[in-house]
């Protein structure tokens, strides 16, 4: 599969399994379910590199995918009793049908035209979903008393974070593969693409199925942890926002960048919240990410690696 | 019946302003402004602390909002825009930063809530069996005259011609003398002005609310994508068209599935005619 | 036989403006034709109907028989056509050897995912175009203008084409390094490949073809041998204006 893996990528991502495994032995319950957003975060930041990080299709939808599948297995287990282990596959399943059906038409053609139709349909399906049998998706005030796979903030912390290092270590292995190559192809010179003799089209849908999986599947987990679903925080463009500001802090297109800027960019808020509660924190970290962003579009993950890099040199030059 | 169209006309003016300034970055600048529905949230936000709470009269108000768009514009685009040089997805990214970032410090100096704006023209008039405010009626004829005046600019003058040279080739018109750097900037700066005055109209149609921005700017999105970029003509009809469904679906229909037909609309015109109903070119 | 190439009627018009007007030839297996013609001619133009990267307005273009106006570029590229671009595209974030192995890559994304780079013959297509091994993990804003001619060469090898549409490959290049790739189009003549080759420098051009085309305003002016074409009175005068 041509990953190019070194000891030093099993060294890291064993480290980090077993510090995450360790965590609830260091810090408190409260911070547990910090961490717990930051997961679900990283869930859904990767979802969005996958595809937007990597092709340069900017979604500014995505809430739209997580979405279908938080609504889809809510409905499934609360209005029709469907069993959770049924409701989840069906709820991921749905995402990607459904996402692809609105999608496919954007994606065939440019990027510029994606971003805006993303963002289109985030919105009318936000105002769909209030009116579309309010009886079924709970209306503009949403639902709650759903079904919750954990009871606690520890079991609700091990099931977050093993659904988030699976799904990482997933999108990650397959990025490194000619897959990826590809598809940052794509985000360089999609004409030069064609050029090769791939084609665009079908490796674009690849991304988004596979984006709306993972964003399926976010979404789905997200809603029997928290068992409840409010339309307008989900459909929010500040949720727009706090995705892709966490994949570009990071740095997109590289998996792990994205999931540590969702920390980041978790505790961070969590830090600010006692001196600016509510939305003037958007203000403050949204000027530092536009700041970052102008700086360095390429994120954290690409600060770190270029001062590894000059060790490197340094080491080799000695 | 007659309702309809008078309410039809109404909005479909008021769409056509929106539009229009959104449309203009695009074909003449080639990139997307996502923070365009700012200028129209800031505009309804500025005319209220100046009419309203200071008690200037509404046109000072209209056209210090106005001004202060394009302000915002030509600051945009001097400091994102330019520096990014035509990263198209850079562009996307921080221009949508920007407009949360805009929306948050609105919620810091307003508050949170709705607020509603006092007509800029009180009292209403009957036609036939139809009510319509004087406030809606001026905001579409100033809408109807302002795209006049930018027709007869873009046709007439010699900066208007300079604009749709570098809309049609950036290259050429810039080999051919054209200061580039300048007719971007001055694309920007009327955008901001255009979105500004259709913002306060807008806000006195619907309501001020930091979250104002993301509704006209999905219109805006929906009529440059159905009609294309080329022609402001164009740009008229389509949002006629917009306007129209959006009326007859909340009248005939259900209001709330108001926003349903442009998103069909939306795919149909991706999936058969990518470049738009008027549209010269992908964009 | 089925002729690798085959153009018959070929007309594009860009408004107003006739590109191509009613252009026909044909390549035959292992023949390599030289196209020449004034700057505006109309050659790139033909090259790019030819890739599908825009539709001919009308004309039939037939690659190993069959009719391709209907496939898309990819396609195309899978039945053995590949181009160079006068103006070279490589992709700008990735090294010499990440360029030349996405031309490598198969369409097929279980392949993608499932088989590993090929990394023996992306040194080994880079190192025939004249690269150094230095140069491999250069990425295209190290590159001068030549080297970035030879990327585009080198990518345009790795779509394993058998027939090849050389757009202005000498440009920008050293005499040396015009040398290296005239060697390799012997190289690839003697496997029996295919050539179309379009260039400004006659003297570099006479040695790699068996014929010449010569283009003027969108039309075929001359054609035959490349000594009597290049001797033609229109030929001629096409270049140094009337």
């Amino acid at each position: 599969m041509g990953l190019g893996l070194r000891w030093y990528h099993f060294f890291l991502w064993a480290g980090f399994i077993v510090i995450m495994a360790l965590m609830p032995e260091f810090v408190s319950k409260g911070t547990l379910r910090t961490i717990i957003f930051a997961n679900f975060l990283a869930i859904f930041a990767i979802s969005w590199d996958v595809l937007s990080g990597r092709t340069g299709y900017i979604s500014f939808g995505h809430p739209f995918l997580i979405g279908i599948g938080a609504y889809t297995t809510a409905i499934l287990t609360k209005r029709f009793d469907v069993p959770v282990e049924y409701a989840i596959p069906t709820a991921v399943i749905m995402t990607m049908v459904g996402g692809t059906i609105m999608f496919l038409p954007a994606l065939r053609i440019k990027g510029s035209y994606f971003a805006l139709v993303s963002l289109a349909f985030m919105e009318l399906i936000y105002q769909l979903v209030q009116v579309i049998r309010p009886d079924l998706t709970g209306g503009t005030r949403g639902m709650s008393g759903i079904v919750t796979l954990t009871r606690g903030a520890v079991n609700g912390y091990y099931l977050s974070v093993t659904l988030m290092i699976i799904v990482a270590l997933c999108m990650w292995l397959l990025m490194r593969t000619r897959l990826g190559t590809a598809l940052s192809a794509i985000g360089m010179n999609e004409e030069s693409v064609k050029g090769s003799g791939l084609s665009p089209t079908k490796l674009k849908l690849f991304a988004f199925m596979t984006s709306a999986f993972v964003a399926g599947l976010g979404g789905a987990f997200y809603v029997h942890y928290l068992g409840s679903i409010a339309p307008r925080a989900l459909f929010d463009i500040n949720f727009v926002f706090t995705i892709i500001v966490a994949t570009l802090i990071g740095g997109a297109s590289t998996i792990v960048g994205p999931m540590f800027g969702a920390f980041f960019l978790t505790f961070l808020l969590e830090y600010l919240r006692p001196y600016l509660p509510g939305a003037e924190r958007y203000l403050i970290y949204g000027a530092i990410a536009l700041l970052l962003y102008m700086y360095q579009p390429k994120g954290l993950y690409h600060i770190v690696m270029s001062q590894l890099d000059r060790f490197k040199k340094r080491a080799d030059d000695d | 019946m007659l309702e309809i169209i008078i309410q039809g006309v109404l909005l479909s003016g008021l769409y056509a302003l929106i539009a229009v300034g959104f449309t203009l970055i695009f074909s003449v600048g080639r990139v997307l402004n996502l923070a365009y529905g700012s200028y129209i949230m800031v505009a309804g936000y500025i005319y209220f602390y100046f009419s309203q709470l200071l008690g200037l009269p509404p046109i000072a108000g209209l056209l210090l909002a106005g001004i202060l768009g394009s302000c915002m514009g030509l600051i945009k685009y001097n400091l994102i825009v330019k520096p990014l040089k035509g990263d198209h997805i850079a562009v996307e990214i921080s221009t949508l930063i920007l407009a949360v970032v805009l929306q948050s410090a609105v919620i810091l100096c307003f508050g949170n809530s709705a607020k509603i704006l006092l007509p800029i023209i009180p009292g209403v008039m009957h036609i036939g069996n139809a009510t319509v405010t004087f406030n809606v009626l001026v905001a579409t004829i100033a809408s109807w005259l302002i795209l006049i005046g930018l027709y007869l600019f873009i046709k007439k003058t010699h900066v208007g011609r300079a604009m749709m040279a570098v809309s049609m080739d950036a290259k050429g018109a810039s080999i051919s003398g054209v200061d580039i750097d300048k007719i971007n900037m001055i694309t920007w700066g009327i955008s901001g002005f255009l979105g500004a005055i259709a913002g306060v109209f807008f806000a006195s149609y619907t309501q001020l609310s930091p979250t104002m921005w993301v509704a006209p700017l999905i219109i805006a999105i929906a009529i440059v994508i159905v009609g294309g970029i080329g022609s402001i003509i164009g740009t008229l009809m389509v949002a006629h068209i917009i306007g129209f469904m959006e009326i007859i679906s909340v009248a005939l229909i259900s209001p709330q599935l108001r926003g349903v037909f442009t998103m069909l609309l939306i795919i149909l015109v991706l999936v058969i005619r990518p470049k738009g109903l008027f549209g010269r070119e992908e964009l | 036989m089925t002729k690798p190439l085959s153009i018959k009627n070929l007309v594009k018009k860009f408004g107003g403006l006739t590109a191509t007007d009613d252009i026909s030839f044909d390549l035959n297996e292992g023949q390599s034709t030289g196209l020449i013609g004034p700057n505006g001619a109309g050659k790139t133009t033909i090259f790019s109907q030819i890739m599908g990267d825009y539709r001919q307005t009308s004309g039939k273009i037939e690659l190993y028989g069959s009719e391709i106006s209907k496939l898309s570029t990819p396609a195309r590229i899978r039945l053995g056509v590949s181009r160079t671009y006068q103006v070279p595209r490589p992709f700008a974030e990735f090294t010499v050897l990440e360029n030349v192995r996405v031309g490598l890559m198969p369409d097929s994304i279980w392949k993608m995912i499932t088989e590993s780079p090929n990394v023996d013959r992306e040194i080994e297509l880079a190192l025939s175009v004249g690269f150094s091994e230095n140069d491999l993990r250069r990425t295209p804003d190290e590159l001068s203008m030549g080297d970035l001619r030879k990327l585009e060469m080198a990518r345009t090898m790795a779509t394993n084409p058998s027939i090849m549409l050389l757009d202005e490959v000498f440009a920008g290049l050293t005499v040396g390094e015009i040398d290296q790739i005239a060697k390799l189009i012997q190289k690839m003549r003697s496997e029996n490949m295919t050539f179309l080759i379009v260039s400004h420098d006659l003297k570099a051009l006479e040695p790699l073809v068996d014929d010449a085309i010569a283009i003027n305003y969108g039309k075929i002016i001359a054609q035959g041998s490349f000594a009597s074409v290049i001797s033609d009175n229109a030929v001629r005068t096409s270049y140094l204006g009337t």
